[in-house]
């Protein structure tokens, strides 16, 4: 098992934002988490992260506590959230160069320059950050999240704002980073991409995370039929 | 080893952001330049005879424009952090927060020790005291800024740190810094004043007082630093 959260919960405040989230991402497989826009998927992606300490609950990452050790289990992360996670006045290759020699990556700059021609960035090496389109920057962020070879990969709403292509990007580089072993989990509130590239559903509707089906176990339709009842439920 | 090389990297990339951003530069500069100006009108152009009245009056107009431009360069250097998550993004790379501390600390002491460099003589200048000045007064005169700059940005930096992560944190930076920071200011001053005039370090106490609490504070935040940055 690649990670175990148990119990998790989340206040700011008086307002629970994630209660009692119960997940595990094992090796080789993508957990899908759907939830319209609120729901605290961000904010339960943090606290897997480590970005956020939970106001309650316990998470394991490669069978360490990643509460009390979380520099630790940090290196064995890939992140994408809807921050940059980058310098905005740094070209792509700077922020990988400088994030790779942190982490001190091997042979760095043909690592970085083979992961920008992957994504499909080789013509804005050498442009800012700042300037790239939302769809250039979520494919420097999956550049980014790679950059170390990390074994678990949390990506929160990775196809938000990208064309067909970028899309197809997105999907290709999930489907082989799961043959390649990796426990994978995405947020994402759009049903028929996360249903294509899942392979275990949970539904995520004010703070609540509920297990749905393996992929094998149910049909699209089905899941999202489901997933409209439970919107309008409100839960 | 890997210590010094994440440290490094730090503090390249820290220096290299400063350093690309020209507004930053050229804020910091016109508005120490500037700082030197009004009080050279305001006490202008007859200064005191009095070489002691001209050091008083130059040690002055140094540390307000150096802590000021320190407060500007401090809160930049941490907006460059906050804006896009950067600082999470070096926090996800699992290097410890002592570190990011520390190269915090380095990079703006060399950035504002640049600047000290080259407004000090502007000011010696308008304030008639480049007569008698010799290396071993400008090295005496530069190793104080330099003292005093470090233990400004030890505070500083993770004062920094939290201000910039609120609302208006630009102006909650001046508020809770300078009174934390005025041992250092008077010690230095103190200092700046003995070189200028003397030519030395006349009085103990000042220089003692500059050093102790620059370490004092450097040594405080430097364990603070991981409740600070991870929180």
């Amino acid at each position: 098992m690649r990670l175990s959260a148990s119990q998790i919960t989340k206040h700011f405040g008086h307002r629970a934002v994630v209660k009692k989230a119960d997940l595990t991402i094992n090796a080789g497989e993508v957990v899908a988490i759907f939830g319209p826009n609120g729901a605290g998927k961000t904010t339960f992606i943090k606290i897997l992260a480590t970005l956020l300490r939970p106001t309650s609950g316990q998470l394991e990452i490669e069978g360490t506590d990643a509460i009390a050790d979380y520099a630790k289990v940090r290196k064995m992360l890939g992140v994408i959230i809807h921050e940059h996670l980058a310098y905005p006045t740094l070209t792509p290759f700077e922020n990988l160069k400088f994030f790779g020699q942190i982490y001190g990556v091997e042979n760095l700059e043909i690592r970085c320059q083979t992961l920008l021609d992957e994504v499909g960035l080789q013509q804005f090496v050498h442009e800012p950050l700042q300037i790239f389109s939302r769809g250039m920057t979520q494919r420097f962020m999956i550049a980014r999240a790679l950059l170390h070879q990390p074994s678990i990969l949390l990506f929160d709403e990775p196809f938000s704002g990208l064309d067909a292509s970028a899309k197809q990007l997105v999907l290709d580089r999930i489907t082989q980073e799961r043959q390649n072993g990796k426990g994978i989990l995405i947020t994402t509130h759009n049903t028929e991409l996360g249903y294509h590239i899942g392979t275990r559903f949970f539904f995520m509707i004010n703070g609540e995370l509920e297990e749905i089906a393996r992929q094998d176990e149910i049909s699209e339709k089905t899941l999202v039929q489901m997933y409209e009842e439970r919107l309008k439920a409100g839960r | 080893m890997k210590a010094l090389r994440q440290i490094a990297a730090l503090i390249r990339k820290d220096l290299g952001l400063q350093f690309r951003s020209k507004e930053t530069l050229a804020l910091i500069f016109v508005f120490s330049v500037l700082v030197v100006l009004i009080f050279a009108f305001a006490f202008g152009p007859n200064f005191p005879p009095e070489k002691s009245e001209r050091g008083k009056l130059t040690a002055s107009v140094l540390w307000t424009a150096f802590v000021f431009a320190g407060i500007i360069t401090l809160n930049r250097s941490f907006l460059n952090e906050r804006t896009h998550g950067a600082l999470h993004g070096i926090r996800l790379t699992g290097v410890d927060a002592s570190y990011i501390y520390l190269s915090k600390v380095v990079s703006n002491v060399i950035f504002l020790f640049l600047l000290e460099i080259v407004i000090t003589p502007i000011a010696l200048q308008f304030f008639d005291l480049f007569d008698g000045i010799t290396v071993g007064v400008v090295l005496k005169l530069y190793g104080v800024l330099s003292i005093g700059t470090l233990g400004f940005c030890a505070v500083g930096v993770l004062l920094a740190c939290m201000s910039t992560s609120t609302d208006g944190g630009e102006s909650l930076l001046s508020v809770i810094l300078l009174p934390l920071v005025i041992p250092i200011i008077m010690g230095g001053t103190k200092c700046t004043v003995s070189i200028l005039v003397t030519g030395g370090l006349e009085e103990g106490f000042w220089l003692n007082m500059l050093i102790g609490s620059s370490l004092i504070y450097l040594a405080s935040a430097y364990l603070l630093a991981d409740a600070v940055i991870e929180e």
